[in-house]
């Protein structure tokens, strides 16, 4: 079970990096279009390359049209693709100075309650996104340049918060079997970096 | 209850949820949720601002910037560019007194230059420092005191994502920020370098020493840090001269290291993966502080606590510079406890205000950005201030050998060095501001 | 006091819609209902979320009176970008009293109906700021710029120009930076972004306005509902026609003094002839008959709605 879910984890987290990687590649794409552009317009451009400017011009180079909102929705989805892999690592900043001097069993009553508490609110996030994707659709909302509907990017952000849930309830039975067997199942490895 | 009542309680209820190890993201979403539930008297209003708030918060351009420059460090490892700057470092200071922990301290001002992260550079550098400093018989807590220091230099040198954080919060303009934070962080780099020639002198015996290397070789370790000096120079640079938004700056730096990285055989397969988990870990806790923050601080103005905060400082009639005191010391309280993310996302809507209005003899805008690094500088320190500093705690993990508390012992001396510059920036705004002034 | 209510926009506090029109409106309701209605200001999007959640704030009740740009969510109110288009706006104060019967007709029903729409009005003529001087539509070939609307956008590639989409704030940046040569924005909102210092040139169109932006002020349905009458004749009593009428007069009659900023730097004011303006005028139909056409595409009639709209700017202009 443990391999699955962190298998599933690992992978959306893999692949919100790739998509992150893509947005990197087309920013600096519309950077180095939107300089090209500048440059063919500048007189030193066109008294270099003379007709060519005009040519190169005509075949649309410039900065790409939307950049702005595909990194917007594509960020997006990949920090909801972050969270599981967060989760199941033990990922997020904790301050255990006071929780240090209790006992094992004591930390590992707040671990459950806390990982049970998480569990809820990543559902309760994952519904409210849900409900908001539906308005979105409902309203016909789109991007200002691209016109693509709000609800898609939505909808690809859905599904990491779908499995970001679906990890936060599998910690809270992990940290519900360790209170209740004494048993430990995954490190409580704490600690996180920026 | 009334609202100012509600918000007022909301502080101990979060500290005590965060002191039980309530992840400090989670905290501040509860509280939040749980205080709009009481101000507004019904679950609605929190749940239908969690139907949009998510996915807006995630889907911001401008904090689109932090994973490309949590990213863009994790290619510069990989490209081989912490072992260069190290190497070069060492090449020129190394055989002086203390020397090898300058250089790590060099190479940490080196690696800040193009890591926005502070525990992403006292990592790094620990990796490939750490190692060569106990090999000539540096101290372990020395040695470790060290790595834990230069790493905030990560954050102090811009790029830095806390900087970027603290520009959105108040609305400043992030290039002129990263300018700001240039000086300074260079004075801490070099106050590193002086705590170290005190404190080699002050503890013989906690230094060994290293011989000089001939001038070729000196050259040679140089030249090999051209492509940090390049990514520097293109990202600082073109955003300052604004060849490319701050967005787009990260972008360009993070694809340059990469090519780097690929052309030096240092990306493969295996390590794209690892640096997409590490970045995606570190992104995912940052993220959900900002959201949990965001709710946490929309509550709160629902209750108005921060204007009758503010309201009631400037009733007590303090010099400026008492309350600039005040805060400052508060948050090198807090520091003691918390990190540096939380502690910005937590007190700027509440600290800013107040701020923003006091005379020090400064423009509105160089108020916020000299306010803005000293509160970095303050919070910084936090990452080395015992009982919990993150950088501390990474550090001394690298070094089985050394027991915290000689960690501890040895990082005041940094501490103190932290706060005679913290003291000197407040005491000349110029140094902080004087660089935008000549440009602008 | 009865009732408290949370007034919730993205502007900062002193921005010169807040101060002239908002918190005059909140004033005069606080005073006309004789304190019983208390009106607490969250600017800066201080309640949370980002500008295109206000509309849902408002319907969901996060916040009670809301203010914003119907096109901050492009799609959901198709009907009021009619007064957007190039070239239909006369003066600010008739198109927003047009607008509001507009509305009245063909929103307030539909489009506007999960709120209590308080007013609607559009700003002052907007006109092209640029670094380098523009009047002829040939020399907006290949300039970077920020356009303000989805029709502006759909313009101005139309007629060459590079349009790159950022949020306001980041107009000043990008200028000073050299990412955009050139913003379209009306001279009330270039004081606070000081655009004036940043280009040398503005190109005015004589007596036409290039283009405006539709605003909704509107309140929540269920807070509006529990009032009780007296004081919902005092929400009444400062709605409607005349109200938007005079918010769209206040807004543009703050752009004379950021166009006198700009003259006393002696910056280069461009002012078109007809003529000129004719050949913009020529660029723009084919705007406004591929929007028509959008229009009718998503089940509306597309030509009847621009023809409605001109006829009401029509009649309230002088
Ligand atoms: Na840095
Ligand atoms: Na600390």
């Amino acid at each position: 079970m443990h391999r699955l879910m962190n298998g599933l984890a690992r992978y959306m987290a893999l692949l919100g990096g790739f998509v992150l990687l893509a947005l990197i590649v087309l920013t600096c794409v519309s950077v180095l279009g939107r300089g090209i552009n500048t440059f063919l317009h500048s007189d030193l451009g066109a008294g270099l390359l003379g007709g060519m400017a005009r040519t190169l011009l005509d075949t649309g180079v410039g900065p790409i049209l939307g950049d702005f909102e595909l990194v917007e929705a594509g960020v997006a989805f990949a920090i909801f693709a972050f969270i599981p892999f967060c989760q199941i690592t033990n990922g997020h900043a904790t301050v255990d100075i006071f929780t240090s001097k209790l006992g094992v069993s004591a930390n590992r009553f707040i671990q459950m309650v806390v990982e049970i508490v998480f569990a809820v609110v990543l559902i309760l996030i994952a519904e409210r996104l849900y409900d908001g994707m539906m308005s979105k659709m409902r309203y016909g909302e789109t991007t200002f340049l691209l016109q693509f509907p709000i609800w898609w990017a939505y909808a690809v952000s859905l599904s990491a918060a779908v499995l970001a849930a679906l990890v936060g309830v599998y910690m809270a039975v992990v940290r519900t079997a360790e209170f209740f067997t004494g048993r430990m199942i995954i490190a409580p490895a704490g600690g996180a970096d920026h | 209850m009334s609202n100012i009542e509600i918000g007022l309680a909301s502080f101990p209820v979060l500290i005590g949820l965060i002191f039980l190890r309530v992840p400090i993201g989670l905290s501040m979403l509860l509280v939040g949720l749980g205080g709009l539930y009481f101000v507004t008297g019904g679950w609605n209003v929190a749940f239908a601002r969690l139907k949009s708030e998510t996915y807006s918060t995630f889907s911001s351009y401008s904090l689109s910037i932090v994973p490309m420059f949590l990213l863009m460090g994790q290619f510069a490892t990989l490209g081989g560019m912490s072992t260069a700057l190290f190497k070069a470092a060492e090449a020129w200071l190394g055989h002086r007194k203390g020397g090898v922990a300058m250089s790590a301290v060099g190479a940490c001002a080196g690696f800040g230059a193009i890591c926005g992260s502070s525990l992403a550079t006292a990592a790094t550098m620990g990796q490939v420092a750490l190692p060569e400093l106990r090999r000539y018989g540096y101290s372990g807590g020395f040695s470790t005191a060290t790595l834990a220091a230069g790493g905030t230099l990560g954050i102090l040198i811009p790029p830095s994502v806390i900087l970027v954080i603290y520009a959105i919060l108040t609305e400043q303009n992030i290039a002129k920020l990263f300018l700001a934070a240039f000086i300074p962080g260079i004075l801490a780099a070099i106050g590193y370098m002086l705590t170290i020639s005190v404190y080699v002198r002050m503890n013989p015996g906690s230094a060994g020493v290293r011989p000089p290397m001939p001038y070729a070789e000196r050259f040679a370790a140089l030249f090999k840090v051209w492509p940090v000096l390049l990514v520097f120079l293109l990202v600082v640079l073109g955003i300052y001269l604004g060849w490319f938004t701050p967005t787009e700056g990260a972008a360009v730096g993070a694809l340059g290291t990469g090519l780097i990285a690929l052309f030096n055989g240092g990306l493969n397969r295996v390590t794209l993966s690892e640096s997409f988990l590490s970045t995606a870990r570190s992104t995912a806790m940052i993220f959900f502080i900002v959201l949990g923050a965001a709710f946490y601080n929309g509550f709160l103005a629902l209750t108005q606590v921060p204007q009758e905060l503010a309201g009631w400082v400037d009733n007590l009639g303090y010099s400026p510079w008492v309350i600039l005191t005040i805060i400052l010391l508060l948050y090198l309280v807090f520091g003691c406890v918390m990190d540096s993310l939380s502690m910005i996302l937590l007190t700027i809507p509440i600290f800013f205000p107040i701020i923003s209005v006091l005379d020090f003899g400064l423009t509105p805008e160089e108020t916020a950005i000299w306010f803005g690094i000293i509160v970095l500088i303050v919070v910084e320190v936090g990452l080395i201030t015992p009982p919990v500093g993150m950088n501390l705690f990474v550090i001394n993990s690298m070094d089985r050998n050394t027991p915290m508390i000689e960690t501890y012992k040895a990082v005041m001396y940094f501490v103190a060095s932290d706060i005679v510059r913290v003291i000197i920036l407040i005491a000349f705004p110029v140094i902080t501001v004087g660089l935008l002034r000549v440009l602008h | 006091q009865e009732v408290t209510l949370k007034l919730h926009q993205f502007l900062p506090a002193q921005a010169n819609v807040p101060t002239l029109i908002l918190d005059v409106w909140a004033d005069k309701i606080e005073a006309e209902s004789d304190g019983r209605i208390k009106i607490d200001r969250f600017p800066a999007m201080q309640l949370g979320g980002r500008p295109p959640e206000l509309i849902d704030q408002a319907i969901d009740g996060v916040a009670d009176i809301i203010w914003t740009v119907a096109g901050y969510t492009p799609g959901r109110f198709p009907q009021a970008e009619v007064f957007e288009l190039p070239f239909l706006m006369t003066n600010a104060e008739a198109t927003s009293r047009a607008y509001w019967e507009f509305a009245e007709a063909n929103m307030l029903d539909t489009d506007y109906k999960d709120f209590k729409t308080i007013a609607v009005w559009v700003h002052g003529p907007g006109l092209i700021h640029s670094k380098s001087p523009i009047t002829d539509v040939s020399d907006l070939n290949g300039v970077k710029l920020r356009a303000p609307t989805r029709t502006t956008t759909m313009l101005f590639s139309e007629l060459g120009a590079t349009p790159v989409g950022m949020p306001v704030p980041a107009i000043s940046e990008s200028l000073s930076k050299g990412v955009i040569d050139a913003a379209v924005i009306p001279w009330e909102v270039t004081a606070a972004l000081k655009v004036s210092e940043l280009v040398e040139n503005h190109t005015e169109f004589g007596d036409a306005s290039l283009y405006t932006t539709a605003f909704i002020f509107a309140m929540n349905q269920d807070k509006y509902d529990a009032l009780p009458d007296d004081l919902k004749e005092v929400i009444d009593a400062n709605s409607g026609a005349d109200t938007s009428a005079w918010a769209g007069k206040t807004m543009a009659s703050a752009d004379a003094g950021a166009r006198q900023i700009a003259v006393d730097r002696g910056n280069n004011i461009i002012t078109l002839s007809d003529e000129q303006v004719a050949e913009w005028r020529e660029a723009a139909a084919g705007v406004e008959a591929k929007w028509a056409e959008e229009m009718t595409g998503r089940g509306f009639d597309g030509p009847a709605l621009v023809e409605q709209a001109k006829d009401l700017i029509a009649k309230h202009t002088e």
